[in-house]
C-alpha cells in the first residue's frame, strides 16, 4: 500500500527538518539544520541536484512551495529570524527577497491559496504572524499579528479558497469575495483561526481549546467541494485532532480525537484529496489515517511497516544487515 | 522575554510535567525578609496562563502557613487512587520538618491541606529532590551530614542511603541521577559532593576538587550521561560551574566560568542536556552548553540577585527565576519582543507612590515616563542554538498523485561512529486497490472495443435488478436491432407477441376490428361480379349513394359517421383522399371512447409526443417501447429523453431511477450522469467508479450508433470525469487519469488538472527554462518579461493558424461545437497510443475563440448532441492561432504542457489579485499601442485574439482580415458581466430539462451579445453599468429575485432605446434562473 519509489541522498551535514514536493509533484525541497535548502529534480525515480541554496545563518525548518502561476518560487524560514523567498531565474535559483521582521526563530512559512496573489503566512517564536504581500516590483507589504501565540507559534496553514458548500467556479475577471483565513497552533497549546476583515486587517475569528501542551502542527485540509470545513492538529502532548465545521456561518467547530500517540506528533498532512492523514510522530513513526463509514478514523497503514518502508526506527542490528 | 512577574519573596516550585494546566507554586523563603519585617509565610499556587497576556499571574489559591521554607519541590505522585493528579508539594522547613501538601486542596481552598509532616531532620532542610523512577521516593538533605529518603506511601519511618559522611556538614543540595534510579547525590557547601549507591547503602565515589575552594550551591546530573554531573559555586573567588564525569573523577572534566560573582542556583534543562540555567551574584543569568561551555543566551534580567531558578518542566522554553527584591518572574528563552511589558513597570511605578492621586488634586497622575535608554532595543534575542524540541525529526507530507515525502533523523551506525543518514524518501500511497483495478478493466475495454463482453460481465456481477437492467440496456446499444432488444428488455418480444396473437386469432372468433374487415373484404370481393342494386331512396343509404354518385365523399363520410357506420366512413375517406381520411380519422377518435383509443390515435397520427407527455407513469415502459418502435430516428433521442426527464421530475424514487433506462436508450450521457449522480452518494471512489463505467460506455455505444461528438462533454460530465481523474491521481495512476480527463471543454478546473498531470508524468521539456502553466504568469521583480513572452509558446506553424476561407473545410459529419477546446495539444493528445477516444478524428480540429469576435458568442453554448446536416459549412473562418496541425502525435504529447496556449491561460485563472500591484503584472504585458484601454486591460486574449504572448499576438492580429478584429474587447472592469451572465446560462443549461427553455436560455445567449457590444462600445450609462454589476453580484449570492429587482429599477429609470436589445433577455435568464434554483 505504501511502497517507496524513490529514495533521494540529501546529503544535508545535518538534520532535516523539512522536505516538500512542488505542485507537480517532481521537484523536491529539503531543508536542514545546516543552514542550507537543496532542491532536487526527482522525476522518474532519479535525483539530481539543482540548487543548494545559502543563505540562512541558523537550521532552515520549513520550505514552501508557492503556485506555479508565478514562477518557481520557494520560501524558506529558518531560526535565523529571518524568511528567504528564492526565485528561479533562467534555470539558476537565488534571494529575491529576506524578511526579517521577526524577533525570533520563524517555525513556520506556508503560501495562501493562489487565487489571493502571492502572500506568505510566517509563524514565529516571538509570538507573531506575519503576513507578507508580493504587491509588485519587488516590494513587499507586511502586516503582523502580534501576540499571536504567546512564546510562539509553531504552525500556520491556509484554508482552501474555495468557498465550502460553492461547487460552481467564481466566475473569471473579477476579484472573487473571498474570505481569507488561516489557522496557527503554538505554544499556548492553542489553535486560533484568523480572518482578513474588510479593512484588509486580521482578526483572530476562533480559538480551538482542546491540546494540554503545545500545538505542534496544524493542517487545514484541502477542499473538496463539500460544505464542511476540516483542520487536523497535532500536538506535544501526543494528541491528534479532527477539527470540523459544518456551518461556516455558526463557526462551530467540533474536535473529534483522532489518536492519542505516546509521544509528541510533529506534523500532520493531508493527501490532495484530503481523505487520509499522514501523522509523523516523535517515535519515528508515520502513519496513515483515514475516515471509516461511520465516521471513526482509522489507520490504514504504518509507513514503517509498509513495504520496502522507510527504514526508521530499525535496531541498528537490523540496519547493518540490510 | 519576560512573561510573567510576581511580586514575592519565596521559593517556587513548577507543577510536575504530567500537569495542566501549569501551575506555580510559591513558598515564602526562610532566608530573606522584607522591609516589613513580617514573619508570616504562605503557600500559594499561580496558574501560568500565556493566553492572558498581561504580565501578572492569577493567583489561585492562597494558604496561610506556620513555616517558611527553605525549598519547595512538587511531585508527580499520586498519594490516593481516586485520580488525584495533581501530586504533592514537598517543602523544607526550618525546624527540620518537611511538610507535604496536597495541591489540589490548597486550589480547591481546603483548610487541610496538610498531608503529612516529620521533623526528624536537625536544622533547616535545603536539599529536597524526587526519585523520577519511583517518584514516591524523595531525598532530603539537612544540617549534620543527615540524608533521609523518604517513602511517600510510608512517610513515617526515612531510610538513610548509608552511613553520614564525617566530618559532619550541611548538605546543601541532593540530586537523583536521571539515568539511573538507585543513584543519589549530595553536595556541601564545603565543596564536596558524594555519589551514593541505595542498593549498596554507601557512598560510592566523593568529588571534590583540590584547592577546596569550591563552595556548592548546585548540583546536577546530566540529563542523559549516567556519569556526568555539574557543581556549582557560591564562592566569589571561584564562581564556577564544574563539570565532573563519575568515571574520572579526579578532577574536572569542565570548568564553566561565566560568572564573575558567586553562583547561587542552577537548573539543568530535561529538555534539552545543552541548556543549563546558571543565576549568580553578578545579577546575570546565564543559560550555558555544559558540554562546550558557551554562553547561549543571557537573560536580560535587573540588577537584582536571584536565588532560585527552576525550569518549567512542562513548557521547557519557559523559566522561573526568584529574585532578592521580592519578586518571581517567568522568562521565556525563545526571545521576542519585549515592548509589552514596559508599560506595566510604569504603571507599576506610579502606582507605588501610593496611590494615583497623591496630592488629592482630584486628577490621578498620569504614569510616569521611565526615562529609557533610546539605544536599547526592546528585542530580546533567541537561544544562540536551537534548543532541541523545536528541532524537527520527522515528517511526513503528502504532495501530488498520492505521493508521500517522508524523512527522519535516524542516526545510524557505521564504522565512524553514529551518523545520520540524511534521506527522504518518496513513496506512493495505495488506498483503493479495487477501484485502481476496476478502472484499469475499464481502460482495457475501451482498448479492445470488447463492450458487449464487458456488459455482459458486469450483467452477470449485478447484485441488483436495477443494475442488471441497466448493464442489459448499455449491452444493447452495441449489438445490431438494438431498438428491437430494448424492446425485449421491457419485456415486447416480437416473436412472443406474434405466438399471442395467434393463439388469441384461433381461440376467438369474436368480434376483432381487424379481423372482421378481413372477412368482410374476402366476402365481399368475390360478389364483386354479381348485380348490385343503387338505391337512391330518401333514407341515410340513399343519401349516401346520392353523395357517391355526385362525387360528395365529404358528405358521404358525414354521413356515415352520423349513422354511427364508421368503417364505411373510414373506408370512404381513404378514396376521399389524405386530408379527408386525416378528419374523418380524428372525429373517430373523438367518438370513440376505448381504453387503448388513445395508443391507436398516437400511432395512427404518429404523435408519439403526446403519449411521452401524457401517459401515466406507471406505463413508462409501455410508452418506453411505444417510442422504440415507432419514433423515427430523428426524434427518438428527444423523445426517450422527454420520457426520462418526466420518470425523473414526477416519479417517485423508484421511478427516478428508471429514468436512467430512457437516457441509455437516448444516448444522453449528461443526463444519465444527472440522474444517477442524484441516486447515488458520489463521495465514495467505487460509486464514482460504478458511474464512470456506465458513461464510458453509453459514450462508445453513442459514438457508434450516432456519430457522436466524442469531443463534447457537458459541464456535469466533466466535473465527473475531472473528479474521476482527480482520484486516478491521488491513486498514483498519472496516465490513467489523463486519459479519462475529458479534452474538449475549457473548463479551468480541468485544464489545470490536465497541466498538472502531464507535468507530473515527468516528462522531460527538454531546454525549456521555464516552463508554461496554463496560468497567466505572474512575476517577481527580478524576472525579465518573462515566460509568457517566452518563445516556446509561440506556435510552431503559424502559416497554419487558420482555415482559408473555403479551404480545407472540416469534413462532413464533423461538429463543430462552441465548445471546442482551443487547446490543441489535448485534441492531439486524444490519437495518442494508448489513449482511450481512439475514434477522434486526427485531423485538425478548427479552433475558435472562446468568446470570438464573431456572433453568437462560442461559450457556454450547449453542446448539441446528434448529428449536424450533411451540408454543414464550417464557421467563421477565424481560428485560434495555436493550432498544430498534423505532426507527430508522440511529439505533440511531449510538447503538450508548453502548448496549452494563452487562451486556456485565460481560462484557468482569474487573474491573481495583488493589491496595488496590478499595474507593475500587467505593465509587462500590455499590448503596444493601444490608446483608450484601461491599463488594466492587458490581455486582448480575453476577448479577443486567442493569443497570449503579447509580441506574437500583436502578429496574429495583423494577420487577420481587417474586418475580422473591428470589435473591441470589452474593458477589464466589465468582463465579470459577460462571465457571470454566460455562467448563469450555462447553469439554467444544464438543470433545465425541457426543450422550451433549451431554446430560450440558447436565443438569450445569443441575444446577450447585444449588451457585450455595448459594453465593447463603452456606450452605457454608468448607472446602466453599476445596475448591472449589481446585477451580476446578486447572481454570484445566488440571489435572483435582487436581481429581478434591480433588474425592474434600472428598466424604469433608463432609457429604453439604451437597454431594450438586452434588458428583456436578461430578465428571462434571471426569472429562469430562479425558477431553476440553479
Amino acid at each position: 500500500m505504501v511502497s517507496v519509489i524513490n529514495t533521494v541522498d540529501t546529503s544535508h551535514e545535518d538534520m532535516i527538518h523539512d522536505a516538500q514536493m512542488d505542485y507537480y509533484g517532481t521537484r523536491l525541497a529539503t531543508c536542514s539544520s545546516d543552514r542550507s535548502v537543496k532542491i532536487f529534480d526527482v522525476r522518474n525515480g532519479g535525483q539530481i541536484l539543482i540548487a543548494d541554496l545559502r543563505g540562512h545563518e541558523g537550521p532552515v525548518w520549513q520550505v514552501a512551495w508557492a503556485h506555479p502561476m508565478y514562477g518557481n518560487i520557494l520560501a524558506s524560514c529558518s531560526y535565523d529570524r529571518k524568511v528567504i523567498i528564492w526565485k528561479e531565474e533562467n534555470g539558476t535559483w537565488e534571494k529575491t527577497h529576506e524578511h526579517t521582521g521577526h524577533d525570533s526563530s520563524v517555525n513556520s512559512v506556508c503560501w495562501a491559496p493562489h487565487d489571493y496573489g502571492l502572500i506568505l503566512a510566517c509563524g514565529s517564536s516571538d509570538g507573531a504572524i506575519s503576513l507578507l504581500t508580493y504587491t509588485g516590483e519587488g516590494q513587499w507589504d507586511v502586516k503582523k499579528i502580534n501576540n499571536a501565540h504567546t512564546i510562539g507559534c509553531n504552525a500556520v496553514s491556509w484554508a482552501p479558497a474555495v468557498v465550502p458548500g460553492s461547487l460552481i467556479d467564481q466566475p473569471s475577471g473579477q476579484k472573487p469575495n473571498y474570505i481569507k483565513k488561516f489557522a496557527s497552533g503554538g505554544c499556548d497549546n492553542l489553535i486560533k483561526l484568523w480572518k482578513e476583515e474588510e479593512d484588509g486587517q486580521w482578526k483572530e475569528e476562533q480559538k480551538l481549546e482542546a491540546h494540554s501542551d503545545w500545538v505542534r502542527d496544524v493542517a487545514w485540509a484541502p477542499s473538496i467541494g463539500l460544505p464542511t470545513s476540516t483542520i487536523a492538529s497535532c500536538s506535544q502532548d501526543g494528541r491528534v485532532f479532527v477539527w470540523t465545521c459544518d456551518d461556516a456561518s455558526s463557526n462551530t467547530w467540533s474536535p473529534k480525537l483522532l489518536h492519542k500517540f505516546n509521544d509528541v506528533v510533529w506534523h500532520v498532512s493531508w493527501s490532495i484529496t484530503a481523505n487520509i492523514l499522514a501523522v509523523s510522530g516523535g517515535d519515528n513513526k508515520v502513519t496513515l489515517w483515514k475516515e471509516s463509514v461511520d465516521g471513526q478514523w482509522v489507520c490504514i497503514s504504518d509507513v514503517n511497516k509498509g513495504q520496502g518502508s522507510v527504514s526508521a526506527s530499525v535496531t541498528e542490528g537490523q540496519q547493518n544487515e540490510q | 522575554m519576560k512573561l510573567k512577574e510576581v511580586d514575592r519573596t519565596a521559593m517556587q516550585a513548577w507543577s510536575p510535567a504530567q500537569n495542566h494546566p501549569i501551575y506555580l507554586a510559591t513558598g515564602t523563603s526562610a532566608q530573606q525578609l522584607d522591609a516589613t519585617f513580617s514573619t508570616n509565610a504562605s503557600l500559594e499556587i499561580f496558574e501560568f496562563d500565556l493566553s492572558d497576556l498581561s504580565l501578572d499571574m492569577k493567583s489561585c489559591a492562597t494558604f496561610s502557613s506556620s513555616h517558611r521554607y527553605h525549598k519547595l519541590i512538587w511531585g508527580p505522585h499520586k498519594l490516593d487512587s481516586k485520580g488525584n493528579v495533581s501530586g504533592v508539594l514537598i517543602a523544607g522547613g526550618e525546624n527540620g520538618n518537611i511538610i507535604l501538601y496536597d495541591p489540589s486542596k490548597i486550589i480547591a481552598g481546603d483548610k487541610e491541606v496538610v498531608i503529612a509532616q516529620n521533623d526528624k531532620h536537625t536544622g533547616p532542610v535545603r536539599a529536597l529532590d524526587v526519585n523520577i523512577f519511583q517518584t514516591n521516593l524523595v531525598a532530603s538533605g539537612a544540617n549534620e551530614s543527615e540524608i533521609y529518603i523518604w517513602d511517600l506511601n510510608n512517610f513515617a519511618t526515612p531510610m538513610t542511603p548509608g552511613a553520614k559522611t564525617q566530618p559532619l556538614e550541611d548538605i546543601s543540595c541532593i540530586a537523583w541521577n536521571r539515568q539511573v534510579q538507585h543513584i543519589l547525590a549530595s553536595a556541601s557547601p564545603s565543596g564536596r559532593a558524594t555519589v551514593w549507591d541505595l542498593r549498596k547503602n554507601e557512598p560510592i565515589i566523593k568529588v571534590s576538587d583540590h584547592n577546596n575552594r569550591m563552595h556548592c550551591s548546585g548540583l546536577a546530573w546530566h540529563p542523559e550521561v549516567a556519569t556526568q554531573m555539574v557543581l556549582a559555586s557560591e564562592d566569589d573567588r571561584l564562581p564556577v560551574v564544574q563539570v565532573w564525569d563519575l568515571r574520572f573523577a579526579s578532577t574536572p572534566l569542565r570548568v564553566l566560568e561565566n560568572h564573575a560573582r558567586g553562583i547561587l542556583a542552577i537548573a539543568w534543562s530535561m529538555a534539552d542536556p545543552e541548556l543549563l540555567l546558571s543565576c549568580g551574584k553578578d545579577a546575570k543569568i546565564l543559560c550555558s552548553n555544559p558540554n562546550t561551555g558557551e554562553v547561549l543566551y543571557e537573560l536580560p534580567t535587573n540588577t537584582q540577585w536571584c536565588f532560585d531558578i527552576q525550569w518549567c518542566p512542562r513548557n521547557p522554553a519557559v523559566l522561573s527565576a526568584a529574585s532578592f527584591d521580592g519578586r518571581i518572574s517567568v522568562y521565556s528563552i525563545m526571545g521576542g519582543s519585549t515592548d509589552g511589558l514596559r508599560q506595566k513597570q510604569a504603571d507599576k511605578l506610579s502606582s507605588s507612590f501610593g496611590n494615583l492621586d497623591p496630592f488629592g488634586t482630584g486628577q490621578p497622575l498620569p504614569p510616569l515616563q521611565i526615562p529609557q535608554q533610546a539605544a536599547q532595543h526592546s528585542i530580546v534575542l533567541p537561544l544562540k542554538k536551537p534548543p532541541k524540541w523545536i528541532r524537527r525529526p520527522i515528517g511526513a507530507s503528502f504532495s501530488f498523485g498520492g505521493k508521500l515525502v517522508t524523512f527522519e533523523n535516524v542516526k545510524v551506525q557505521s564504522q565512524q561512529g553514529a551518523e545520520l543518514q540524511p534521506h527522504v524518501f518518496i513513496s506512493q500511497v495505495v488506498t483503493e486497490k479495487e477501484f485502481l483495478s476496476r478502472s484499469d478493466q475499464l481502460q482495457q475495454v475501451v482498448q479492445s472495443q470488447g463492450f458487449v463482453n464487458y456488459c455482459q460481465k458486469k450483467i452477470d456481477a449485478s447484485q441488483s435488478d436495477f443494475e442488471k437492467n441497466v448493464w442489459s440496456f448499455l449491452k444493447v446499444n452495441f449489438e445490431d436491432d438494438s431498438r428491437g432488444k430494448y424492446l425485449q428488455l421491457l419485456g415486447y418480444s416480437k416473436e412472443d407477441l406474434g405466438k399471442k396473437i395467434a393463439l388469441a386469432l384461433n381461440k376467438v372468433d369474436g368480434p376483432n376490428v381487424h379481423i372482421k374487415e378481413e372477412k368482410q373484404e374476402s366476402e365481399f370481393l368475390p360478389s364483386v361480379g354479381g348485380p348490385f342494386n343503387i338505391s337512391i331512396s330518401g333514407d341515410i343509404d340513399g343519401l349516401i349513394t346520392q353523395a357517391l354518385l355526385t362525387g360528395n365523399f365529404e358528405s358521404a363520410v358525414d354521413l356515415c359517421l352520423h349513422d354511427n357506420r364508421m368503417a364505411d366512413a373510414i373506408i370512404l375517406a381513404i378514396a376521399g383522399g389524405q386530408e379527408l381520411l386525416a378528419r374523418t380519422q380524428k372525429k373517430y377518435f373523438a367518438k370513440s371512447q376505448s381504453k387503448i383509443t388513445r395508443l391507436i390515435t398516437a400511432v395512427v397520427m404518429k404523435n408519439w409526443k403526446e403519449i411521452v407527455e401524457s401517459c401515466d407513469l406507471k406505463n413508462w415502459r409501455e410508452a418506453l417501447a411505444a417510442v422504440l418502435t415507432y419514433a423515427k430516428p430523428d426524434e427518438f433521442s428527444a423523445l426517450c429523453d422527454l420520457l426520462g426527464t418526466r420518470l425523473e421530475s414526477e416519479g417517485d424514487s423508484l421511478l427516478q431511477t428508471q429514468a436512467c433506462l430512457c437516457y441509455i436508450c437516448a444516448g444522453n450521457v449528461e443526463k444519465l450522469v444527472a440522474c444517477w449522480t442524484k441516486a447515488q452518494d458520489g463521495s465514495n471512489p467505487l460509486s464514482l467508479q460504478d458511474l464512470i463505467e456506465k458513461v464510458v460506455i453509453l459514450r462508445k455505444a453513442v459514438q457508434r450508433t450516432q456519430a457522436m461528438d466524442t469531443n463534447t462533454v457537458g459541464v456535469l460530465l466533466a466535473e465527473k470525469m475531472s473528479q474521476y481523474a482527480n482520484l486516478l491521481a491521488a491513486q498514483g495512476s498519472i496516465a490513467a487519469a489523463l486519459a479519462f480527463l475529458p479534452e474538449s471543454t475549457n473548463q479551468p478546473n480541468i485544464v489545470q488538472l490536465r497541466d498538472r498531470l502531464c507535468r507530473a508524468q515527468g516528462e522531460p521539456v527538454p531546454g525549456q527554462e521555464s516552463p508554461q502553466v496554463p496560468y497567466e504568469r505572474q512575476h517577481l521583480p527580478k524576472g525579465r518579461p518573462g515566460p509568457t513572452a517566452d518563445h516556446t509558446q509561440i506556435p510552431r506553424v503559424p502559416t497554419q493558424q487558420y482555415y482559408p476561407h473555403g479551404e480545407n473545410p472540416p469534413p462532413p459529419g464533423f461538429i463543430m461545437h462552441g465548445n471546442v477546446n482551443p487547446n490543441v495539444a489535448s485534441a492531439q493528445l486524444s490519437t495518442s497510443p494508448g489513449h482511450m477516444h481512439t475514434q477522434v478524428p486526427s485531423y485538425p480540429q478548427p479552433q475558435r475563440p472562446q468568446n470570438g469576435w464573431n456572433d453568437p458568442p462560442a461559450l457556454n453554448r450547449v453542446p448539441k448532441k446528434k448529428k449536424m446536416p450533411e451540408n454543414f459549412m464550417p464557421p467563421v473562418p477565424i481560428t485560434s492561432p495555436i493550432m498544430n496541425p498534423m505532426g507527430d502525435p508522440q511529439s505533440q504529447m511531449l510538447q503538450q504542457p508548453s502548448a496549452p496556449g494563452p487562451l486556456s491561460n485565460q481560462a484557468s485563472f482569474s487573474q491573481p489579485h495583488l493589491p496595488g500591484g496590478q499595474p507593475s503584472f500587467q505593465g509587462l504585458q500590455q499590448p503596444l499601442g493601444q490608446p483608450g484601454m484601461p491599463p488594466s486591460f492587458s490581455k486582448p486574449n480575453i476577448e479577443g485574439a486567442p493569443g497570449g504572448p503579447i509580441g506574437n499576438t500583436i502578429q496574429h492580429v495583423q494577420a487577420l482580415p481587417t474586418e475580422k478584429i473591428t470589435k473591441k474587447p470589452i474593458p477589464d472592469e466589465h468582463l465579470i458581466l459577460k462571465t457571470t451572465f454566460e455562467d448563469l446560462i450555462q447553469r439554467c443549461l444544464s438543470s433545465a430539462t425541457d426543450p422550451q427553455t433549451k431554446r430560450k436560455l440558447d436565443d438569450a445567449n445569443k441575444r446577450l451579445e447585444f449588451l457585450y457590444d455595448k459594453l465593447r462600445e463603452q456606450t452605457l450609462s454608468p448607472t446602466i453599468i453599476n445596475g448591472l454589476h449589481n446585477i451580476a453580484r446578486s447572481i454570484e449570492t445566488r440571489n435572483y429575485s435582487e436581481g429581478l429587482t434591480i433588474h425592474t429599477h434600472i428598466v424604469s429609470t433608463s432609457n429604453f432605446s439604451e437597454t431594450s436589445a438586452f434588458m428583456p433577455v436578461l430578465k428571462v435568464v434571471l426569472t429562469q434562473a430562479n425558477k431553476l434554483g440553479v
